[in-house]
């Protein structure tokens, strides 16, 4: 039943995960640069799959190499989240659970967060997220009282200037990096552009560990209004290809 | 003089964005954004150079358009192939795959139905009508569908890995490994079917699944020694396969060298980039 914070880090390169592939299940983890014990603060993610999310081996070795890189960084994983491709769905899948319980063996308070993907479009004024924490042995939606984004208009601002000037294609998840091994799943470039773009009074939210800097916690309470009318997601409506097939060429009758 | 330049610069210009669109079309890329961007602007100042090639432009500047909730632009398109290819089925399932997009689905399956009174062979036809079944989350049916799709049109290689990925997405492992047994033997050269058949099998676990799984990464990197999730894939299923109690020395002692030798490869490998590496031996056999 304890608080969690989210960092304007961790949210935006969740969020532009969740944009860069549109059309996919994205997931990832939550990590965490503070001590354990108290509120959790999510300072950090690491966007990991957009394809074949139920299959074991790519979800283990990056269960394991986020691990190793958290134990070199002094960070530890504190949660997963998922953004599911079927928008008018966004509970976990069971996938989603597997993975969470997985991370609560290591992290007791661990949380599990799902990108509600109905609720993203351009104006929105929440975070489009629902959170779930353990209790016993279930997963249960998070008291929205308890969840917390510091300078939530700034971040949701900095997500989509990203996306606007095309900086979301700096994002590279785990699947991203063993399709082309030089580049960095720990994402530092686009790190760097985030920490440019947030204001100095923001600053040490993003790059350090809590307990430095003073910027005040503003807790958010969701309003409970849903997406009216159509669904715009940023990226796009839900066709589902199933295939393109090779076209021929159009002749006179079509 | 100067003005010659001009023109051969337009030109240049147009001649690379129509063979950008025709590349994609061709490698049936989902770039839908840029196909947006080229295609769009290719229509609006080129159509008169563009021959007969603008009729399939316009259609795939409209699938990209539906992708990109750009409808203005669907529908400008669509209305050009209306006028040109009245009555045409294929224009008739560009019109339900614009309504698909509007989430308007019964409407787009009514659109498709009527395709299929006219021809009840029309593939494109019934792949759209499973499409709507998974846009709306109905998976159970979906596959329903496409399995009977492929009794009939059992040689359809994009319908049967559609069928692998909603079986993955059931977790319905042991189905999906028949999809895509199917895919490697009409495609023995596709490392991809192997490596993705190695990761369902690996998913599966136990020993037997484990030993298949190797073999087949082992496969795939034969077909491609650049597939990374191969080399990590053998890795890992060859360390899993040496700790396990129930196998005896020999398969121990060669599993052992198999995980060796991929280690090996995968330094090698990041030596090269020397971004994200890690020792290797820290992998995996946490206990998973």
């Amino acid at each position: 039943m304890g608080e969690v914070e989210l960092s304007c880090l961790a949210y935006v390169k969740m969020y532009l995960h969740a944009c860069l592939f549109p059309r996919c299940s994205v997931n990832g983890l939550l990590l965490s640069s503070s001590p354990a014990g108290g509120a959790v603060c999510v300072t950090d993610c690491v966007p990991l799959l957009h394809t074949h999310l139920p299959l074991a081996p790519i979800t283990q070795l990056a269960l394991t190499q986020v691990d190793v890189w958290c134990a070199q960084t002094q960070q530890r994983i504190v949660g997963y989240y998922q953004a599911n491709a079927c928008v008018s769905d966004s509970s976990p899948t069971p996938c989603a659970l597997k993975i969470a319980d997985k991370i609560a063996e290591q992290c007791n308070n661990a949380v599990l967060l799902m990108i509600d993907g109905g609720k993203m479009s351009p104006d929105y004024r929440v975070p489009p997220i629902v959170m779930y924490e353990r209790k016993d042995t279930r997963w249960t939606l998070k008291d929205k009282h308890t969840i917390m984004l510091r300078q939530w208009e700034e971040t949701r601002d900095i997500a989509s200037q990203l996306l606007d000037s095309g900086d979301h294609s700096l994002l590279v998840d785990f699947d991203s990096h063993l399709d082309d091994i030089t580049r960095d799943w720990t994402n530092q470039k686009l790190n760097a552009k985030i920490a440019e773009l947030a204001s100095p009074a923001n600053a040490s939210s993003i790059a350090l560990p809590p307990g430095g800097g003073t910027v005040s916690i503003v807790t958010f309470t969701w309003s409970s209004s849903t997406a009216r009318g159509r669904q715009q997601n940023i990226n796009s409506l839900s066709i589902n290809h199933i295939l393109l097939e090779n076209s021929p060429e159009w002749r006179n009758n079509g | 003089g100067h003005y010659c330049l001009d023109i051969n610069v337009l030109i240049i210009v147009f001649t690379e964005m129509r063979d950008k669109l025709r590349k994609w079309r061709e490698d049936n890329h989902r770039n839908s954004e840029q196909i947006v961007d080229v295609g769009e602007e290719l229509i609006n100042e080129h159509a008169s150079k563009l021959g007969d090639d603008i009729w399939i432009i316009y259609e795939q500047v409209m699938i990209a358009a539906l992708d990109c909730s750009r409808d203005d632009l669907a529908w400008t398109c669509l209305q050009e192939l209306k006028k040109q290819f009245p009555g045409s089925q294929r224009v008739k399932r560009l019109a339900g795959m614009r309504l698909e997009a509007l989430e308007k689905y019964e409407d787009a399956s009514k659109q498709y139905d009527s395709i299929l009174q006219d021809d009840p062979t029309n593939t494109a036809a019934r792949k759209r009508k499973i499409s709507i079944l998974k846009a709306q989350g109905k998976s159970a049916e979906a596959i329903r569908e496409l399995n009977e799709y492929l009794e009939q049109f059992v040689g359809d290689q994009e319908a049967w890995h559609e069928l692998s990925e909603l079986y993955i997405n059931e977790h319905d492992y042991g189905k999906a490994a028949f999809c895509l047994e199917e895919l490697m033997m009409t495609n023995p050269h596709n490392h991809l079917y192997c490596e993705q058949y190695a990761e369902v099998k690996y998913t599966q676990g136990g020993l037997e699944n484990l030993e298949l799984s190797r073999k087949y990464f082992a496969q795939a990197l034969k077909l491609n020694n650049g597939n990374m999730r191969a080399l990590f894939g053998l890795y890992m299923s060859a360390s899993h396969i040496a700790a396990s109690p129930k196998v005896n020395a020999t398969v121990k002692k060669a599993n052992v060298k198999y995980a060796a030798w991929a280690t090996n490869q995968i330094n090698r490998a990041y030596q090269v980039t020397k971004t994200n590496q890690l020792p290797v031996e820290e992998l995996l056999l946490r206990s998973s």
